[in-house]
């Protein structure tokens, strides 16, 4: 099992940063203490910590933040940021209303 | 029915719209669908003459190479759907896309996704405020809808993008208070930082941004000296008077659809999609070109979607195996040409570059300040090392990058480049320089000066690129700055010259006492500095 998905490892005692205050996600408004607190809570995964806080799942979709939140990720871990797994991507790939995911045409001319 | 195209291509940038060309020439049924309201990408904001030779268009500004290839498009029967915001990439080669808040559904027998990249941001105390924002979207609201980011600016990161938003930013009549970096080199083109540190703008490497000071918005900001690890040192802060912090720390690729569709990416982890030498993605039939292949200048894009372009037109059947693989590869290696040199993609990052390809000691002042010192400009074979008589050119241009434009300026054969146009412009000794300007004007870099030492007893003159507006008239006075942006001497302006074929690169003649010829690189009718 790699250093990466070893869950049972010890990350120590969180220590607050002196720059926990500075906002990650600007969508959510999700800081980067919250980030680094959800590690140590055990969120591993970019997966995991967009679901647990919403970082990454306002209107730009993580395109501002998403790299940010990996590296954030790694650092806590102490691995490198090519280990940690990317969110799923999936439809819509940009915000879209609801009402026009409604008005969908089938038959397209 | 859903709507069929044999070829759908996402993104209407230099890419997308290369590649759409390309396979529409083939009798390819071709549509484009881009979120934007104009096509174009990010060429229409490129106002500076692009790198490369003649078959890279190199002297031609970007966003005249956006035109021809709008042309092009219209011309081989390309369809662009604009405003068209793709949300969707399905693994039967189907999109779904948001058009006027319809959903509507597309396929096609062969998709290249030809999206871009986006820019990257670091963090800091109130990189939320407004008037902190990416250098390329400072760049958009000057170039394209011609407002000013602000009024005085500090430009983080000093790649190809920073330095070159900077000098944009310049040329705009805004004040670019600083240019910093973390890394202790100069990121981009030497030339790019020279043309940029000559008005005296000054560069911090080894820096940082500590925060942006401001509660509405930013009025000020405070950077810091870092040490090899690029942490923070203490006590080093320095606050700087702006209202504008650009960022530009690089770009990534924007390669989400593909990975909606299953497509199956370089690394695990990571957002560059994975590719066969045909530009084809682990998905059979969808192709990638551009910025969300490989991030590059817009000229290796355009190549790139030529290629796509092919490939695709290969894969549906309307180019055959044979002429495809020629096209291909003469494609390839003009592209080829492009990655050679100290900025090569296989040299990236590297930082123990002691010679050149020729074997001439790399400027160290060009990497740490962003200018040549004096004594080391005589080194390089673009610069006389002996006393020439008359006018003459002085090409200060002393790192590997792929560009020829100062070759074929010179019809009196003055200027030699060679056949790998990476190689550093050499200055025939024995030369006929009839001091037309062609070469100072053509040069995208703009590093070459025309220099009369027998102007009269006590005076020479210098002619320099010029791209701010308005031009200095005949007779105005001011000062001559140096390499380094710091003030010379006394100058006077004998003329400036424009024409066509210069393309809005004035030549500046200015008039400065003998011995500072070899100092005096840039003019301002400031008496400040």
């Amino acid at each position: 099992m790699n250093k990466y998905m070893d869950r049972n490892r010890s990350l120590g005692e969180f220590v607050h940063g002196e720059d926990d205050d500075i906002i990650i996600c600007r969508c959510e408004e999700i800081t980067k203490g919250e980030i680094r607190r959800a590690v140590h809570e055990g969120m591993m995964t970019m997966t995991e910590v967009k679901r647990y806080l919403r970082a990454g799942m306002g209107l730009c979709q993580g395109n501002t933040c998403g790299k940010l939140i990996k590296g954030i990720i790694a650092r806590e871990l102490e691995i490198s940021a090519s280990q940690i797994e990317e969110c799923t991507a999936r439809g819509p790939a940009r915000p879209v209303e609801i009402n026009v995911l409604g008005n969908e045409v089938e038959s397209n001319e | 029915m859903m709507k069929r195209y044999d070829l759908i291509v996402i993104g209407a940038g230099p890419a997308g719209l290369s590649a759409a060309i390309q396979a529409a020439k083939n009798g390819v049924k071709v549509a484009v669908f881009d979120e934007n309201k104009s096509p174009g990408g990010q060429l229409f904001k490129q106002i500076h003459k692009f790198f490369g030779s003649k078959e890279h268009k190199a002297k031609v500004r970007g966003f005249r190479i956006g035109q021809e290839l709008l042309k092009e498009a219209e011309q081989t029967g390309v369809m662009v759907h604009l405003n068209a915001i793709v949300m969707g990439l399905y693994n039967n080669k189907e999109i779904m896309v948001n058009e006027n808040d319809q959903t509507n559904h597309y396929k096609a027998d062969s998709i290249i996704i030809a999206t871009g990249a986006r820019e990257n941001m670091i963090p800091f105390e109130g990189w939320t405020l407004p008037g902190v924002m990416g250098a390329g979207a400072a760049q958009t609201m000057m170039n394209l809808h011609g407002v000013k980011p602000g009024s005085k600016v500090l430009m983080v990161g000093s790649g190809n993008v920073g330095l070159v938003v900077s000098y944009q930013l310049l040329q705009a009549g805004v004040e670019v208070v600083a240019i910093i970096d973390a890394a202790p080199r100069v990121g981009g083109y030497g030339v790019h930082a020279s043309k940029v540190t000559r008005t005296g703008v000054p560069l911090y490497l080894s820096h940082t941004i500590v925060k942006a000071e401001g509660t509405e918005t930013v009025s000020g900001a405070v950077i810091a000296q870092v040490n090899s690890s690029f942490q923070k040192i203490e006590g080093t802060e320095k606050h700087l008077d702006v209202d504008t912090i650009c960022i530009a720390v690089g770009l990534s690729p924007m390669s989400k659809l593909l990975k909606m569709a299953g497509c199956k990416m370089e690394e695990a982890a990571g957002d560059i999609p994975g590719v066969d030498e045909n530009n084809q993605t682990s998905l059979e039939g969808v192709f990638i070109a551009g910025d969300v292949a490989k991030i590059e200048e817009a000229s290796s894009a355009m190549i790139t979607g030529r290629i796509s372009g092919i490939s695709a037109g290969r894969y549906l059947g309307y180019i055959d195996d044979e002429v495809a693989g020629n096209d291909i590869s003469k494609l390839k290696n003009s592209l080829a040409q492009l990655h050679k040199g100290m900025f090569s993609p296989e040299n990236k990052g590297r930082i123990d570059i002691e010679e050149t390809d020729e074997g001439y000691k790399t400027s160290e002042s060009l990497l740490k300040k962003g200018y040549i010192d004096d004594n080391e400009i005589l080194s390089f074979p673009g610069v006389p090392k002996k006393k020439v008589v008359g006018i003459h050119p002085v090409i200060e241009c002393v790192q590997n990058i792929p560009c020829n434009p100062c070759q074929d300026a010179c019809k009196n054969g003055c200027i030699k480049v060679g056949e790998i146009i990476t190689k550093l412009p050499a200055v025939d000794p024995d030369m006929n320089c009839i001091g037309c300007g062609l070469c100072v004007a053509l040069c995208p870099g703009q590093a070459i000066f025309l220099v009369d030492d027998d102007y009269s007893d006590d005076y020479a003159t210098v002619t320099l690129p010029y791209e701010f507006l308005p031009y200095p008239k005949a007779g105005t006075k001011g000062i001559a700055l140096s390499r380094e942006g710091k003030r010379v001497c006394e100058a006077e302006v004998l003329y400036c010259r424009t024409n066509t074929a210069m393309d809005h690169t004035a030549l500046l003649t200015i008039k400065v006492p003998k011995e500072m010829s070899m100092k005096a690189r840039f003019f301002t009718a400031k008496e400040a500095l």
